[in-house]
């Protein structure tokens, strides 16, 4: 019997099941092996058991919080599906006021019913199996993670920082340009996408298991940056933010 | 294609290659290089250095216009092409049976543009992938790979210089060698020189290359013997400098993944999109990764970056040495220029070379014959003959009552003064008693507070205070000898509650010759200890014992079993006041003698101090009486 897989989505813009939707060319091959169930189901507490479930978004709401628990219920594995999911991302930006400023701030204060709290991950509230890390995901890893779950192998993601696939690509080190770049901490796997296209790391992708961030916080200061500047570029994808477990 | 023409190294036998092979010249232009690259493009690809978003590459060249034979050393290995990260080692088909199906052949390539340090690397890789059983991947490619070497401008980081690596005689099949009027090739194996004469037979050999002046020079170098390279690593397996380098280290692996001589790896198998298939793939691996070392279960036996750069290190400088020796560094300079937290291999050798060379040779011969200046800080008359003088060290310094120091007068000398104080916590001032009886103490008696003054030391062995501690303490001194046992008393008075009863004897030709008067008599008034004087030429206003010490030991009352003895004074009163002691019931452990003789160096060498075979600078100059008792020399004459 096909593996039954499904795609959730809480607090996030999409831009993650949007990846997985533009791999439709390579997903072609991969979808007879497999059995598609939901996508992008809104209101599923109930339904069928799945095997693998990819669930996107961070977790805002009580609504929420019992709705991925019934997903987690019925997974058999559970899949972060990018960073809001997998870390709380840039959703985590918005810890710096209260959830009740946050409401006045958006819907104003004529709206009363509104109960948010403050995004936090998957992990927060269920047992999480694996992710998919980044800001978008990565459509090539997506697809070589979903390809280990078919055939019951565990995913690895790369242990090695950023800085490894900016060398293989032969790319000139940020730093050169005067430019700060989260590379070193960040968790390898996007081809240095971002690098790449004459940008810098702002490390979507989460850091890796063990992130040296002693001598990089030093590198850091001797290219003039203070306490202050390295938490912001921290914060950006809450890189030293959120507890994982 | 002429697929024979790739693979075949050796000539075919009989060909008439006249007397021209490797190590043959000939004059190219540009021109004629150009022509070689696109008839070379026929049969093979080629590669070579092009500009490519604003830097250097090796990569493919499609126009033989935009091939660079002049490139700076900022460009990565050549090892992307003989060993590279993404190498399918074979195929497999799932579903059904599996099947697996074997690479094919290796793609005929000439690479323009090896530097010189990147044809060494490409020996070290022989070296190591050929060890053995060969690496038939490696060697598919290597066999199928044209080398041409080019020639190169070292930049800040290189240091081939100093490995040797900065120039080449074999390993490559032809080197350029810029000249005047274009290039100066230089045969290095038959499959060059047939390239040439196959594709450009019209150029000239040339039978006395004028090259110009080779001579490169680098800023940063490895200042000692490669050769020492091993041997230097041997001694500094737990240095503290791993560590240092390691606290700074990212293990982000850049080092090793752009090191041309770097060759661990990785094996996985990637598979088709459809799972019906895949490859299992080489990639490279990193000894500065945080999986490279782990193990089932999760435990890891190089776990920290201090272990991991230390293994690096060890890899590239000793253990490649030992097995082939040729260092596995070529000095090429990538992996410090690249380094983003600066660790450079040529600085982190250095200091480790010169560490143990100021180790091995004494960094200026003679330091310790060399005084230290003190500042004389006092000087009082305590009789007419001897002078306490108060010093204030350079240093702080600690010592066991009876030690002593060496002062210096310079233009005159140096001796051995006792120190006349007790040890303290601050340990900058001592008070040293200076009789005036040659020439040395006369120059130290003319002297006066402010004076500089060398001093060496302490030295010596003194008394074990602490083994005194909860002890009846009788201290016997005769003349001068009062000085150690000055010190000694001073440390017991200090810490007085500690002890038991205290006794001093002390006997002086006369009242005028006792040192300490002061001291005396306030010992003498007080309730601290028992003082007791005799002097031999009497009748001066002090009420004191007629005769000589042994007088003082007519009423001795002491109980020798928790008492014990110091004695210092001239070897005539040692010939008398031991029996008295013994009899007294003292015992040959709890008798300490002050043995001073002239110790003229302190460093246990000049043996002028020695009796028997004892140096009593170093051993003594206080003994427990046990330890001298067999010294013929010690007391009995």
């Amino acid at each position: 019997m096909k593996p039954k897989v499904g795609f959730f989505d809480f607090t996030g813009c999409e831009g993650c099941q949007l990846t997985v939707l533009n791999l439709e060319r390579e997903l072609l091959d991969l979808v007879e092996l497999m059995e598609i169930v939901e996508f992008r189901e809104i209101s599923s507490d109930q339904g069928e058991a799945l095997d693998i479930a990819f669930v996107e978004g961070s977790i805002c709401s009580s609504a929420e919080i019992r709705r991925l628990k019934a997903i987690r219920a019925r997974s058999r594995q559970l899949f972060a599906l990018g960073a809001c999911a997998d870390t709380t991302g840039i959703n985590a930006l918005c810890t710096d006021r209260t959830s009740e400023q946050l409401v006045g701030e958006v819907y104003g204060t004529a709206v009363g019913h509104l109960r948010y709290r403050h995004p936090r991950p998957l992990e927060a509230f269920v047992k999480v199996d694996g992710r998919v890390p980044g800001c978008p995901i990565d459509g090539r890893e997506f697809l070589a993670i979903l390809q280990s779950l078919l055939i019951d192998r565990m995913p690895e993601l790369p242990t090695y920082a950023v800085c490894a696939e900016c060398k293989l690509l032969e790319l000139p080190c940020t730093f050169e340009r005067g430019v700060v770049c989260l590379g070193p901490l960040t968790r390898a796997g996007c081809d240095a996408h971002c690098i790449a296209e004459g940008d810098r790391c702002r490390g979507c992708r989460g850091q890796v298991d063990a992130p040296r961030s002693g001598p990089y916080y030093r590198i850091l200061e001797e290219h003039g940056l203070s306490e202050e500047d390295i938490l912001n570029e921290l914060r950006i994808f809450n890189l030293s933010g959120e507890k994982r477990g | 294609m002429d697929k024979n023409e790739a693979l075949q190294i050796q000539p075919r036998p009989g060909q008439p290659e006249k007397q021209a092979g490797p190590g043959a010249w000939y004059l190219l232009s540009r021109g004629d290089i150009d022509r070689l690259v696109r008839s070379l493009s026929v049969a093979y690809e080629v590669v070579g250095a092009r500009m490519k978003d604003g830097r250097y590459t090796l990569d493919r060249i499609s126009d033989p216009a935009e091939l660079e034979l002049e490139f700076p050393p900022r460009v990565h290995s050549p090892k992307k092409f003989l060993f590279p990260n993404w190498e399918k080692l074979f195929r497999f088909r799932l579903g059904g049976k599996v099947m697996l199906e074997a690479e094919k052949a290796a793609v005929p390539r000439v690479i323009f543009g090896m530097h010189p340090c990147d044809l060494h690397a490409v020996q070290v890789l022989d070296d190591c992938l050929f060890e053995g059983e060969a690496d038939s991947t490696y060697q598919a490619k290597r066999q199928a790979t044209v080398l041409i070497g080019v020639d190169c401008e070292p930049d800040a980081f290189c240091f081939c210089t100093s490995l040797g690596t900065d120039k080449i005689d074999s390993g490559f099949d032809l080197f350029l060698h810029r000249s005047n009027d274009g290039y100066l090739a230089r045969v290095g194996s038959a499959r060059g020189l047939r390239l040439l004469r196959r594709y450009l037979p019209e150029i000239r050999e040339v039978d006395n290359p004028q090259l110009p002046p080779a001579g490169k020079s680098c800023q940063r170098s490895i200042r000692f013997p490669m050769e020492s390279l091993a041997p230097v690593l041997g001694e500094v397996y737990d240095h503290a400098i791993w560590q240092e380098i390691g606290e700074r280290c990212l293990g982000c692996g850049s080092c090793n993944l752009l090191c041309p001589t770097c060759y661990c790896f990785n094996v996985q198998d990637r598979l088709d999109l459809n799972l019906q298939g895949g490859e299992r793939v080489r990639t490279w691996d990193s000894c500065q990764f945080d999986q490279f070392t782990r193990v089932s279960g999760g435990s890891d036996f190089r776990p920290d970056q201090t272990d991991r750069q230390r293994h690096r290190f060890f890899r590239k400088y000793k253990y490649l040495w030992e097995k082939h020796q040729r260092t596995a560094c070529v000095g090429c300079g990538r992996c410090a220029r690249e380094c983003l937290a600066g660790i450079d291999n040529t600085e982190v050798l250095n200091s480790l070379f010169a560490e143990q060379v100021a180790a091995e040779q004494s960094p200026s011969p003679g330091l310790e014959y060399q005084p230290q200046m003190a500042e004389l800080l006092s000087v009082d008359s305590l009789t007419g003959r001897e002078k306490l003088f108060r010093l204030r060290l350079p240093e702080p310094v600690s010592f066991r009552p009876g030690a002593f120091m060496q002062v210096s007068v310079f233009g005159v000398g140096e001796a051995p003064l006792t120190i006349a104080s007790a040890p303290d916590a601050d340990g900058h001032e001592i008070e040293l008693v200076v009789r005036s009886k040659g020439s040395l103490t006369r120059a130290l008696h003319r002297l006066k507070a402010g004076d500089a003054i060398g001093v060496r030391g302490p030295f010596g062995n003194g008394f074990p205070v602490e083994e005194f501690v909860g002890r009846d303490v009788l201290l016997v001194a005769g003349g001068i000898g009062l000085v150690t046992l000055r010190s000694l008393l001073l440390t017991i008075l200090a810490r007085r509650g500690e002890f038991g009863r205290v006794m001093l004897l002390y006997g002086s030709h006369s009242i005028d010759q006792a040192l300490f008067r002061d001291d005396l008599k306030r010992w003498h008034l007080g309730d601290q200890l028992d003082c007791r004087f005799a002097v031999q030429h009497f009748g001066s206003q002090w009420g004191v014992t007629g005769g000589d010490i042994t007088h003082l030991f007519r009423d001795l009352d002491i109980v020798p079993a928790r008492a014990v003895a110091a004695v210092s004074g001239p070897a005539v009163m040692y010939r008398n006041v031991n029996p008295l002691l013994f009899g007294l019931g003292f015992t040959t452990e709890t008798i300490y003698l002050n043995l001073e003789r002239h110790m003229k160096c302190g460093l246990g060498k000049c043996g002028r101090c020695q009796i028997n075979d004892i140096t009593v600078c170093q051993c003594g100059p206080i003994f427990p009486y046990s330890q001298v008792q067999h010294l013929r020399e010690a007391i009995e004459r």
